[in-house]
């Protein structure tokens, strides 16, 4: 019998607690997906018996009900009548659920999603202007060139529009007009503002201005209004170079006041109101507010960088927050420095610092680069880390190393120690400018020099290389559970050999001969192991055509390479439980991916039910190879390889 | 060759524990021994294969033996069928 779609639809929205709980729904080739307020709020036990759904699980916190390809449209067309929803796209509903998830990470991402766009601008940008100012470091007579001045444009022009790029792509993310977006990083860098990078010089200031006192004006739009040391509408006359945060805050705040109006104004006059609206209300806050905040937190700053580097200890200090201050924008400030100190004492001793730092991003940038296993990762990995290496280290932080916090924190560590013996050794710069290689130009002891590189990204590439696993989730929200297709879904990021039998379960190994069932553990069904599983999830162990499931649901059958014939069965004798706390994600013939989740069952269920969890793992021709080895015992990670053929 | 039908009157029909003692037992002979259900067929020596045939109880099968040592092996499967399904 044809399945009742509007029925089936029905129960489905009944049991998901009604349009109340409803956030979004779409659905993919097999599967319906939604995101609710509350998933606590379900019964997935009842879900799984409406007809129709043949399983039900929440990953990513998106609820995913398994209909059924050709079934689960005609369903989902039924639901959108029944809950009054709209359509929404795989991406709405990914979004959705990121959400739902807590605000630092949903920060930390934000950026990530805004700048891999951009990645490809300013890795060339990076690495260009890193060759050129070297090059005229390097040539003293080249850097008089008109061929200098023609490349050193060209490489600088990302950088020095940054703010724009950074903006449009923020628009994109936040789904704001791209090109309102672009009006307003256009605007921060205006050319009736003072270049920020000029900010610390006063002949800048006066020659700009065309005035002497070597301050910065201001503009005050009413009057001398003070709030403590804040002058309400005082705008320092001052643009936005080099700065990514201030930016995408306003952009992101922009497109909330779009999107708010295009929904509040009325249509005839949304085109004319809506824009005007939004630019102008980003604007002032951008400039009365976000600047304020920044050009303070930057004095500040700038004072305390300058009382920190007089001693070692604050060396250290430095060279761990270094990184910190770049990712706030505030780093252009510190030409500052550099040119009081070769004013003073003739001597630039910030630079060991700030090389340090960097070239220390440049060695976790690397190692996540070498240790990855996605080769997407890779590219953006390995030319972020060569552009660090020259000294701009935009694109290996933001591009890679602040989005997995941890390679941005080891290389923070590794700044440290270079910059503390920076301190110690006494080295210092004849110039200023560059840092990382280009560094050899300036420096007063190349020697010393090339032991502070070595610490600083050593010490960062081998703490990242260390304690940097990559996460098979940390791009899920963005490739993993988007999936073009399900059974894309969910799978860890590894890859099994020809001979290689990954673990499909999380737990402990145990021998076979241990397993408390005697077909197992006399080996009639084959060689293998037990795990006794700590999570509830079996995944494919290696790259295999699903050749049975048992219709209890409690045991998978695999063909895989070289003819592997391979069963896991959950629990001892749970036949007996029919099916009752397992779920299967897949049906005979899938063809599935190694590390792909097949199944979830309840461990507690199990063991309500009697029976021991103990999982065998069994290769049941393990007679054809002679060299069939299932030696690993104790704990397992679902991915790690535990035999082998 | 030889054949034979049976019906199955094990509970759980040919599920993994069972079918994997068949294939061990069917591996002793040298003879190709073949399970058939319907359309389907599998050979007894391929655990996967068989559980693939989705047997259950009150199912009827037909086991197919070729081979030089076909008469012996026949005898033996038959036996073992009637002791395990």
């Amino acid at each position: 019998m044809a399945l009742d779609y509007a029925k089936c639809a029905k129960e489905i929205f009944q049991l998901v607690g009604g349009r109340d709980n409803l956030v979004s729904a779409a659905h993919c080739a097999t599967r319906l997906r939604l995101v609710t307020a509350d998933n606590g709020k379900i019964d997935m036990k009842k879900l799984e018996d409406v007809e129709g759904v043949k399983g039900v699980f929440s990953s990513n916190g998106q609820l995913q009900l398994i209909i059924g390809t050709g079934t689960v449209n005609k369903v989902y067309d039924e639901f959108l009548k029944v809950s009054g929803m709209s359509a929404a796209t795989k991406e709405e509903v990914k979004a959705a659920a990121a959400a739902q998830q807590p605000l630092v990470k949903r920060m930390v991402k934000a950026l990530g999603d805004v700048f891999v766009p951009i990645l490809p601008a300013i890795v060339a940008s990076g690495l260009m202007m890193g060759i050129v100012e070297a090059l005229g470091k390097a040539m003293p007579a080249f850097s008089g060139t008109d061929w200098y001045a023609f490349l050193d444009m060209i490489a600088n022009t990302a950088f020095a529009f940054l703010p724009v790029i950074v903006a449009v792509s923020a628009a994109r993310v936040f789904g704001g007009n791209i090109f309102l977006g672009g009006v307003i990083g256009l605007m921060m860098i205006h050319s009736a503002l003072l270049n920020a990078w000029n900010a610390g010089s006063p002949d800048a200031i006066n020659s700009f201005f065309g005035i002497d006192t070597g301050v910065i004006p201001t503009w005050n739009l009413f009057g001398n209004i003070h709030i403590g040391n804040y002058v309400l509408g005082s705008i320092p006359r001052v643009g936005y170079q080099g700065h990514v945060i201030p930016v995408i805050i306003s952009v992101w705040l922009m497109c909330q006041i779009e999107k708010w109006l295009h929904k509040h104004v009325p249509e005839v006059i949304d085109l004319f109101v809506t824009p005007l609206t939004t630019v102008f209300v980003t604007a002032c806050f951008t400039f009365m507010i976000i600047g304020p905040i920044f050009s303070t937190a930057e004095t500040y700053i700038l004072t305390f960088a300058k009382a920190l580097v007089a001693n070692p200890f604050g060396a250290l200090v430095m060279g761990a927050l270094y990184p910190c201050t770049v990712v706030m924008g505030l780093h252009h400030m510190y030409n500052v420095i550099e040119a009081g100190m070769l004013s003073s004492v003739g001597l630039n001793t910030w630079m060991p610092i700030a090389s340090a730092a960097n070239f220390a991003q440049f060695g976790a940038c690397l190692a996540v680069g070498i240790k990855t296993h996605k080769a997407k990762t890779r590219t953006i990995a390995v030319p972020s880390s060569m552009s660090a290496a020259l000294g701009i280290t935009e694109p290996a932080i933001f591009g890679v190393n602040f989005r997995y916090m941890k390679p941005f924190a080891c290389g923070m560590v590794g700044g440290a120690c270079g910059a503390v013996f920076g301190a110690i050794s006494k080295i210092g710069a004849t110039a200023y400018g560059v840092t990382g290689i280009p560094g050899y130009l300036t420096i007063n002891n190349a020697c010393l020099y090339t032991i502070l590189l070595l610490i600083s990204g050593g010490v960062a590439f081998a703490l990242t290389w260390i304690i940097w696993k990559e996460e098979a989730d940390e791009d899920d929200a963005a490739a993993g559970a988007a999936g073009k297709d399900s059974k894309k879904d969910d799978t860890l990021a590894v890859t099994a050999a020809e001979n290689e039998i990954l673990a499909p379960l999380t737990g402990k190994a145990v021998a076979l001969s241990e397993l408390p069932d005697e077909t197992f553990a006399s080996g009639v069904l084959g060689q293998g192991m037990g795990i006794e599983p700590t999570i509830g999830e079996v995944r494919a162990p290696f790259d295999a055509t699903i050749a049975t499931v048992a219709e209890t649901k409690h045991a998978i059958g695999f063909s895989g390479p070289k003819d592997m014939e391979l069963l896991i069965h959950v629990g001892i004798d749970t036949v007996k439980m029919n099916g009752d706390g397992f779920n299967v994600l897949v049906s005979e013939g899938d063809e599935v991916k190694a590390g792909q989740k097949l199944m979830t069952f309840d461990i507690q269920k199990i063991k309500a039910a009697g029976h021991p969890t103990v999982t065998a793992v069994l290769l049941n021709n393990s007679d054809d190879y002679d060299n069939f080895k299932a030696d690993k015992t104790g704990q397992v990670k679902a991915g790690e390889v535990v035999m082998t053929i | 060759m030889k054949s034979f039908d049976y019906v199955i009157t094990d509970e759980v029909g040919i599920h993994a524990r069972p079918a994997g003692l068949l294939v061990k037992e069917a591996k002793k002979y040298a003879s190709k021994i073949t399970i058939k259900k319907g359309e389907k067929g599998a050979e007894a020596t391929k655990l996967m294969a068989l559980m693939g045939l989705g047997v259950k109880k009150d199912d009827t099968v037909t086991v197919e033996v070729a081979g030089d040592d076909e008469d012996q092996a026949v005898e033996a499967i038959q036996a073992f069928f009637q002791q395990n399904f």
